[in-house]
């Protein structure tokens, strides 16, 4: 047993008064309430003999008197903090950081709780360790960290934060997490010009940095500890628990296949034993298939895939297509996956080329045909009011622009083939003589299932795009095709032509491509995917707490947008007429409405469909930079206070009192 | 500070018609035989003309001569007189206490004493008895009315409606005055609640020294009987202004009820003692009950 002295002396002497001041009140009893009685004749008869009784003879039964006393004196004693000491932290600054990513809402602790309520049990148990003067700051991440409360000597204010922390069905990423905590203990440095010596801004202040984690979180690689001194705490069964997710979720229009519309799924297991599972894959509300018994091997994956093309000649509006783990595991969030069907439309599609004979043979096919109006058009279109207009207006879905680029960059997906937009990000760099393509994102919709290996470019340029674009096709020099976000738009630049003009008005081929089974192909994925972009939303677009751009077919003052909970949030375009929406914390169906309108405009869905959340397993190991931080696993006993007891016991005494004053059992 | 929340005016009437209706049919019973005053309906020690033979005596000059038996005057030849015996009024005195602590209760133990007179009262009326209601406040107010036959029912009603709480005077100075008011004989009725710092014997001796048919309801409230109390309190007698400090506690109620029940005791034995029908009552027993069971049982009323 320890006392922890929690009061200054002068709070002690008046809490000492307290006992006399009872005793002394007691006996004079200041106030009496005078009553008016028929006579006095019984009273003074009954209180006669009571009169003759001493002082201490009256103390000896007076019940009420001992339990106030008793009662301050419980009061008092819980004011020195009586409780068995517990172990306390070594070092006088504390940094938690702890994961509130998706996985940490996985139920697999000893206790049942979810990760993040073990994280936040063990933190608060490391607070309550933590000395008087000891400062302590808390660092929430998931995708992006949130300093929640900075360095503060207010341990209570610490707890109170701590519980303030929710799930997120995000993903993780520590980095920031990182640079927040090392904001005091690795302080800048800055240096004169007049001297080759850096000089540190701030001092360096040392801290123990306290990791919370189940260690499913993106690499690090470079990140420098310094002044901190790390402690990682895994958090979650050492072995990997029973999980079987969803990590891949898509639509797809089988060319091949003649124009079936396929469901794909990928089922991860991340336990080590093989799983068996039932999976059902809903439109909208109804039940449209279902499979049983699907096995899923250990540590293993598992597609799945059905079939939609019934569906898709019924279709009239845009529809949820949701796929569900039917079987229950101890992390919820991946057993739900959601997209959304749009009824067939035939895009729009503009190609202005000074004739390109291919890529007017291309896209004169049957296929193409089908789901888009081709409109082929040479340079000067550009200037033309009507192009003006329908391009502002979003009339097109998408425009290929053949080795030429408009001033004003059009209000849809574009094209730009041997040209790059004149917006901000885009170069080209190096010339290319004769270059064979090394390697092809073949992740990508659009290069799905073209095969560049046989294909030779004679000249060309490599490209460097926007922050945030992605490399579709690599030459050794760099990459020939890339493609970037603008505005809620897709530029899809590819870095060669496929014919040469030349001076004399002939042209020359730059490229066998055409020629191959790819090229068509390719167009036909050009054209699904960026002209008619919306059929098949896919799942990977949003995850949670991304941002999504809405674009509505007419321009109106604001849209209604309603999250998967039901809650809606009213949105005012930006000046391009585009809604930025940024509450998508939740993975589900958000439905779109324009105004008041109680019609539903369009759908989008938010997927985590994480492969590193998904994955349970426990990282017994962090690697931060160049360290690698082995788990720890401490359970060390916190202080534990007898005070809370000792409150209640002066409450009940208090209550007991109450009970004997009003029912007069005995005084 | 308010004073007694239990003092309250009670708009109940002194007589209810089913009570009246009860009431018609009841006697008061006297244990002793009293002259009256006037031709009645109860025997008198007097003899008189009725139909009820009680003796014979020898003729003197001037007897009526009707009253003569002429029979005996055939066979002994001598003059006998036949006696009858008298049939007179009852004298029916009630008492009541109006000092200050008989405005307590719920009813007050006043406006209780007054519906147990006007019952008491009304039995008397309808025997044509002599019925006299008296505050016992040292003859501080005019003499009370003697009231006889039914018909003088409004006029008791009246007269003890008019009845006022407050005479502070000591029962026995009070008694004293009563006595030397009213000399006649007959059934007394004293409804107090005997709260009198100075004791209550001396008035019943003067009483008893009367030689009358002596009642003593004894009134007191529930919450003299029960007292609610609770906390520090300063009690404050309504009479004479005596403070008694008390802290309430469950012994101190327990000693309280024990002093009560002492008290009754002691007036119960003091009345027994002294030929004194001695009836305790809470305000809340109703006078119907009191009357035509207590009362009843204690041989007041028949």
């Amino acid at each position: 047993m320890s006392w922890i002295n929690t009061l200054p002396v002068w709070q002690w002497i008046i809490l000492g008064l307290i006992p006399p001041l009872i005793f002394l009140l007691y006996f004079l009893k200041l106030r009496r309430t005078p009553l008016e009685v028929p006579s006095t004749y019984l009273w003074t008869k009954t209180i006669e003999d009571l009169h003759v009784n001493s002082i201490w003879q009256r103390l000896r039964k007076n019940l009420l008197l001992l339990l106030q006393l008793l009662a301050v004196a419980m009061l008092i004693l819980s004011c020195s903090r009586p409780g068995c000491q517990g172990e306390q932290l070594v070092g006088d600054r504390f940094i938690f950081v702890v994961d509130q990513s998706a996985s940490m809402s996985a139920t697999d602790t000893l206790d049942g709780l979810t990760r993040l309520e073990e994280s936040k049990k063990q933190i608060n148990t490391l607070i309550e360790r933590m000395k008087k003067n000891d400062t302590g700051m808390l660092i929430s991440f998931s995708d992006r960290a949130i300093v929640q409360q900075s360095y503060t000597k207010n341990h209570s204010l610490l707890k109170r934060k701590l519980q303030a922390i929710q799930q997120t069905e995000r993903g993780s990423d520590i980095n920031e997490a990182l640079l927040a905590a090392s904001g005091l203990a690795n302080p800048g440095r800055t240096s004169d010009r007049n001297s080759n010596v850096d000089v540190q801004v701030a001092e360096a202040l040392e801290a123990t940095l306290f990791i919370f984690s189940d260690g499913a979180v993106k690499s690090v690689p470079t990140f420098s500890l310094g002044n901190l001194t790390p402690e990682y705490r895994p958090i979650g069964s050492v072995d990997p628990p029973n999980n079987v997710g969803i990590t891949a979720f898509s639509i797809n229009e089988q060319m091949d296949l003649g124009g079936q519309v396929q469901v794909f799924a990928r089922l991860q297991n991340s336990s080590l034993v093989d799983s068996t599972i039932d999976v059902e894959l809903y439109v909208g509300e109804e039940l449209q298939d279902a499979r049983g018994a699907v096995k899923v091997p250990g540590l293993g994956s598992a597609s799945l895939q059905f079939e939609l093309t019934d569906l898709m000649s019924g279709l009239e509006k845009a529809t949820p297509i949701r796929l569900k783990v039917e079987t229950p595991d101890v992390y919820l969030q991946d057993n739900q996956a959601f997209c959304i069907l749009n009824p067939p439309r035939v895009a729009n599609v503009l190609i202005v080329s000074d004739y390109n004979k291919y890529l007017d043979l291309v896209t004169k096919t049957e296929r193409v045909r089908k789901i888009a109006n081709v409109q082929l058009e040479d340079r000067s279109y550009l200037k033309d009011k009507v192009y003006l207009e329908r391009a502002t207006l979003g009339f097109y879905d998408l425009i290929i622009f053949d080795q030429c680029s408009p001033d004003q960059p059009p209000a849809c997906n574009a094209v730009y083939w041997a040209s790059i937009p004149r917006t901000e990000g885009w170069h080209t760099n190096e010339n290319l003589t004769t270059t064979p393509i090394v390697d092809v994102d073949s992740s990508h919709p659009l290069m799905f299932a073209i095969q560049m290996g046989n294909v030779n470019i004679l000249a060309g340029q490599t490209l460097t795009g926007p922050q945030g674009s992605i490399s579709l096709i690599d030459a050794p020099a760099g990459s020939v095709m890339m493609i970037g976000s603008r505005a809620g738009f897709e530029d899809l630049v590819i870095g060669f032509p496929l014919l040469e003009y030349l001076a004399n008005g002939d042209t020359s081929i730059n490229t066998d491509w055409p020629k191959q089974l790819s090229f068509p192909l390719f167009i036909q994925n050009v054209i699904t995917t960026l002209g008619g972009g919306a059929r098949f939303s896919t799942s990977r677009a949003n995850t949670p707490g991304s941002i999504v751009l809405l674009k509505t077919q007419t321009p109106v003052d604001s849209i209604q947008v309603q999250d998967p909970v039901g809650s809606s949030t009213k949105l005012i375009p930006r000046s391009d007429n585009i809604f930025s929406y940024s509450q998508t914390d939740q993975s589900g169906v958000y439905e779109v409405r324009s105004g008041s309108a109680a019609d539903l405009d369009q759908m989008f869905a938010v997927n985590l469909l994480d492969r590193l959340e998904s994955d349970l397993a426990v990282r017994q190991e962090l690697k931060l930079g160049y360290t690698e931080i082995q788990g720890k696993t401490v359970t060390a006993e916190a202080r534990k206070d007898y005070w809370t007891w000792l409150v209640l016991l002066a409450l009940a005494l208090i209550s007991l009192e109450w009970y004997v004053y009003n029912r007069r059992v005995l005084i | 500070m308010p004073l007694n929340p239990i003092k309250s005016e009670s708009p109940e009437p002194l007589l209810s018609p089913a009570l009246l209706a009860k009431l018609e049919s009841m006697e008061l019973i006297s244990r002793k035989v009293f002259r009256g005053r006037m031709k009645g309906e109860r025997q008198s020690r007097r003899k008189g003309q009725s139909v009820e033979f009680a003796d014979f005596r020898n003729y003197v000059a001037g007897d009526d001569l009707r009253f003569i038996d002429w029979n005996m005057y055939a066979r002994l030849d001598k003059l006998f007189l036949k006696l009858y015996l008298e049939e007179e009024d009852l004298h029916f005195y009630t008492a009541i206490d109006v000092s200050s602590s008989m405005n307590f209760g719920t009813p007050t133990k006043l406006h209780y004493a007054k519906q147990l007179a006007a019952a008491l009262g009304y039995i008397g009326l309808c025997r044509t008895d002599r019925v006299k209601i008296e505050p016992l406040d040292g003859a501080r107010t005019n003499a009370a009315p003697v009231l006889r036959g039914r018909k003088s029912l409004w006029r008791m009603i009246e007269y003890l409606e008019s009845l006022q709480p407050g005479t502070n005077c000591t029962l026995a100075e009070a008694v004293k005055s009563f006595c030397l008011r009213n000399t006649g004989k007959g059934i007394l009725v004293l409804i107090t609640d005997l709260m009198d710092k100075s004791g209550y014997e001396e008035a019943l001796k003067y009483l008893v020294a009367r030689n009358l048919d002596i009642y003593l309801i004894h009134v007191l409230s529930q919450e003299e009987i029960d007292p609610d109390l609770t906390g520090d309190l300063k009690l404050v007698d309504c009479e004479d202004q005596d403070i008694a400090e008390i802290s309430v506690s469950q012994r101190l109620i327990d000693r309280y009820r024990q002093t009560l029940a002492t008290f009754i005791e002691q007036a119960r034995d003091f009345s027994s003692r002294r030929g004194i029908v001695y009836t305790m009552t809470s305000t809340e027993r109703s006078v119907d009950r009191l009357v035509s069971r207590y009362l009843r049982q204690r041989g007041l009323v028949r």
